[in-house]
């Protein structure tokens, strides 16, 4: 095995491999970058161009890509409050704010070092999990699956905004969401539910222009109502100087960046759920960590561990959702999927084969997900200042791009008009809720996790009737969402008892 | 003299009008042009993998090698991509789509928003065949599908859906040959061979190439097939011959009739005959081209050209049954 783990590492830094490895993680740079245009649509545009080479080339060059889009689409959502990619929307929640107050670049250093840190943390569990991981996919059958997803609904509890309007802003939000989840085919019975007899929304509402309209459109709106600059007021000069500040924040939160890349791993691994869902868990246990009520209220105006939690789980996520694609030869995401299809065409079949006899190929995936993600991150922070100094434009010259890159990329979705008026309309949707302050984050969670969590529903009832409530992980689990949907509260009673002893 | 340059200038005249209109004729029709193909799927499954292996070896064999691009259409079963060649794209052989084998049943099922008529389409032909398998778990008691119809046990067996027609095989088998069984739908083809290899399920209908890495493996075996066949499962029991009752057979005969065009092509109906010629004896002639069987053989796939006659007779088999046998069929397919 050790000899596997270096021959990996010998693997990547052959001048072939690593120079696919530049060209597919430069690549990925931009893709992260470009909103919208998100890693599986790239992955299947560069399948044409792997048929001539060998494994220890193609892996480096599709992963190398695959790997940083999360870290780069990190940078787009701080910068303007536009997701980079459907996996980096929690950035935005508290990133964008440290943007608008001339803080960008202590948030994308944040972001980056704790993009770093989570694509290792992932790379490490990937490879320590090699020996145990027929159980540990294995363990979580459907209905420990739906009780996972109930436990991503009761986040929703801590992504709400404070006291009773707030938590019932959030439920209605999230109920909102899940009802935007139901529009499309019913999977069980073939009925269609509000398609209005639009065929485009027979599959349901698609993600990507959901997101886009609902976080981007806002900001855009709102930049051209005030008329500065993102960075408003701040004077230019002092934008970059918080790099290293960001680096430092990082490693301050330590513990919190490891855990939040613990969470994103352990998503990763589920079919279906993986970085959209990670980053809101991840972002909801960082609001956990408020020590005083004051700072509690501080997440979503620009609190640097709203932007260490969602950015070091997107990462995480990459090394674990290869667990179930390379062991078992089952996807666990639409990128993995695509990923799938090119181990085949270079002659490798996934399965219990790659964790021995290419045993040496699959750590080298483990290495190549670890140098890409420095390389990038090396490279983004000497770019910083310039990058940085973006929100610095006025923002009359700086809409139309926007605009322009916002409505791409959702196209990209579907290549369908039905794209762009999703975008208009979830933009209004947006507006509206951030005009009234409900939150966003709740719908989306209750977006992406209501239909699993009705299909799931189903096929835990269906295959085994109510005996799955009895199962010892589902019950441990469930209690697991208790707690976390109650955490909350108990967290404010602490945090005003502590203040108000603290003034006597 | 005169007479003379008014023979020359007359001669070079017709000269320049006949090497022209001969080098019209030269000229071919895709010369310069880009074929546009639209997959009715995402990227990454079966249908969009074929339409990239073509695309990059279809321009050898068509005269002028035109480029490909291929574009995806996903949605609604792949009927937007139907939709959209049928009634939007332009008949000029530029824009061709290949969409879900089981269209037929939502036009047959009178399915709302399918605006297409599988019969008037300018049908290319099928690049593959994909025969239904039912796979179960090796490690199970039973081993072939005779020892599982005597098995007493519920078998749990997993689809994706109501457009799922592996699904469709699994409904019928139950009321048909009276297997006993509960078919349980998963979000997607991947968490159903999840639950599989976890033994919630027992097995599942699939397409004989998705299942084939996991036979290789011996995860599952496979038990029985549809009418169609392919190499290496010529031996297993046929569903239509389980059944005695006429309308039973007619009904699994349909389920299975489409994995006979697995991948369908087609051109918006009204694209002019020669230009449909150049495009069917170009999938006709790929088929054997050794580095196309190559790449082929790479992604676990098998070329296999179905002419456009053959999956039109397929269509008319499905689409011109009389009124109870679609009534009947339709107590099983929900496109």
């Amino acid at each position: 095995m050790f000899d596997a783990f270096v021959g990996g590492l010998v693997v990547v830094f052959q001048w072939k491999s690593f120079l696919y490895l530049l060209i597919g993680a430069g690549i990925g740079f931009w893709v992260g970058i470009l909103p919208g245009l998100g890693g599986a649509t790239t992955l299947a545009l560069m399948m044409p161009f792997i048929y001539k080479m060998t494994p220890q080339e193609a892996l480096p060059f599709l992963l190398g890509m695959h790997s940083v889009v999360q870290t780069t689409g990190d940078i787009t959502s701080i910068l303007f409050g536009i997701p980079g990619e459907a996996t980096t929307v929690a950035t935005i929640v508290d990133g964008y704010p440290m943007a608008k107050k001339g803080e960008a670049g202590r948030a994308i250093g944040a972001a980056l070092m704790s993009s770093l840190i989570g694509a290792v943390f992932g790379a490490a569990f990937l490879a320590l999990s090699i020996p145990i991981v027929r159980p540990l996919v294995l363990a979580f059958g459907s209905p420990e699956m739906l009780m996972v997803i109930l436990l991503g609904l009761t986040c929703i509890s801590s992504l709400s905004g404070r006291g009773r309007r707030g938590l019932l802003l959030g439920l209605l939000s999230g109920g909102i969401g899940l009802l935007c989840s139901l529009v499309g085919q019913d999977r069980q019975a073939g009925i269609l539910r509000f398609t209005f007899d639009e065929l485009y929304l027979w599959n349901g509402l698609p993600v990507i222009p959901v997101l886009v309209g609902l976080f981007a459109i806002p900001e855009i709106v709102d930049l051209a109502v005030r008329g500065t600059a993102i960075a408003g007021d701040v004077p230019s000069g002092k934008l970059g100087k918080g790099v290293m500040q960001g680096v430092r924040d990082t490693f301050t939160h330590f513990w919190l960046t490891v855990r939040c890349s613990l969470i994103g791993s352990l998503i990763g691994i589920l079919p279906g759920l993986g970085g959209g869902v990670a980053q809101w868990m991840s972002y909801a246990h960082a609001t956990q960590s408020a020590k005083t009520i004051k700072e509690q209220e501080g997440f979503g105006q620009g609190d640097i561990r709203g932007v260490l939690g969602p950015g070091a789980a997107n990462n995480s996520k990459e090394g674990a959702g290869l667990i179930p694609t390379v062991a078992f030869g089952i996807p666990a995401s639409s990128g993995m999927a695509i990923l799938l299809g090119a181990f085949f065409l270079l002659g490798l079949v996934p399965g219990p084969e790659m964790l021995t006899k290419h045993l040496t190929l699959t750590f080298s995936m483990v290495w190549t997900i670890v140098v890409a993600n420095i390389l990038i991150v090396l490279v983004s922070l000497v770019f910083i200042n310039h990058i940085a100094a973006l929100t610095t434009i006025r923002g009359k010259l700086l809409i139309p791009f926007l605009l322009l890159l916002t409505f791409i990329g959702a196209y990209t979705s579907s290549n369908h008009i039905g794209d762009l008026i999703a975008v208009l309309v979830f933009g209004c949707v947006g507006y509206f809720m951030v005009r009234f302050s409900w939150p966003r984050p709740p719908f989306i969670l209750g977006f992406i996790l209501g239909e699993l969590a009705e299909t799931y529903l189903y096929v835990s009832t269906s295959r085994y009737g109510w005996d799955w409530l009895y199962r010892p992980k589902v019950i441990i689990i469930f209690l697991l969402a208790v707690a976390v949907a109650a955490y909350p509260f108990i967290q404010r009673k602490k945090l005003q008892k502590g203040e108000s002893s603290h003034e006597i | 003299m005169k007479k003379n340059f008014v023979v020359l200038l007359v001669i070079v005249c017709l000269a320049t009008v006949l090497f022209s209109f001969d080098r019209a004729q030269a000229a071919p029709y895709y010369e310069g042009k880009k074929i546009k193909i639209v997959v009715g799927f995402a990227p990454g499954g079966g249908y969009d993998r074929m339409a990239r292996l073509l695309g990059k070896h279809l321009p050898k064999y068509i005269p002028g090698k035109p480029s490909f691009i291929i574009e995806n259409m996903p949605g609604a079963s792949s009927m937007i991509t139907a939709n959209y060649v049928y009634n939007i794209a332009k008949p000029d052989g530029l824009t061709i789509g290949t969409f879900n084998r089981g269209l037929p049943f939502a036009q047959l099922t009178d399915k709302k928003g399918a605006k297409f008529d599988m019969r008037k389409f300018a049908w290319i032909g099928s690049s593959a065949v994909e025969a239904t398998v039912l796979v179960i778990r090796t490690d199970l008691p039973y081993k072939t599908f005779d020892e599982m119809l005597k098995d007493k046990s519920v078998k749990m067996l997993g689809s994706t859906g109501p457009g799922d027609s592996n699904g469709h095989l699994l409904s019928m088998l139950q009321a048909f040959v009276g297997l006993d069984l509960k078919n349980i739908s998963y979000p997607s083809s991947a968490d159903v061979m999840l639950a599989v290899e976890r033994k919630e399920l027992d097995g599942r209908g699939s397409s004989y190439s998705s299942a084939l890495p996991f036979i290789e493996r011996g995860v599952v075996r496979a038990v029985l097939r549809g009418r169609i066949v392919e190499e290496g499962i010529e031996n297993l029991p046929v569903d239509e011959d389980l059944v005695t009752d006429p309308k039973a057979k007619t009904l699994l005969g349909m389920r299975s009739a489409p994995d006979g065009f697995g991948r369908p092509y087609v051109a918006p109906p009204g694209t002019p005959e020669n230009v449909m010629n150049i495009l069917r004896e170009a999938f006709a002639k790929v088929e054997k081209d050794p580095e196309l069987q190559k790449d082929a053989e790479k992604n676990k796939m098998k070329i296999t050209y179905v002419s456009a006659d053959e999956c039109l007779k397929v269509i008319n088999f499905i689409l011109n049954q009389p009124e109870d046998i679609v009534n009947e069929f339709k107590k099983f397919v929900q496109f």
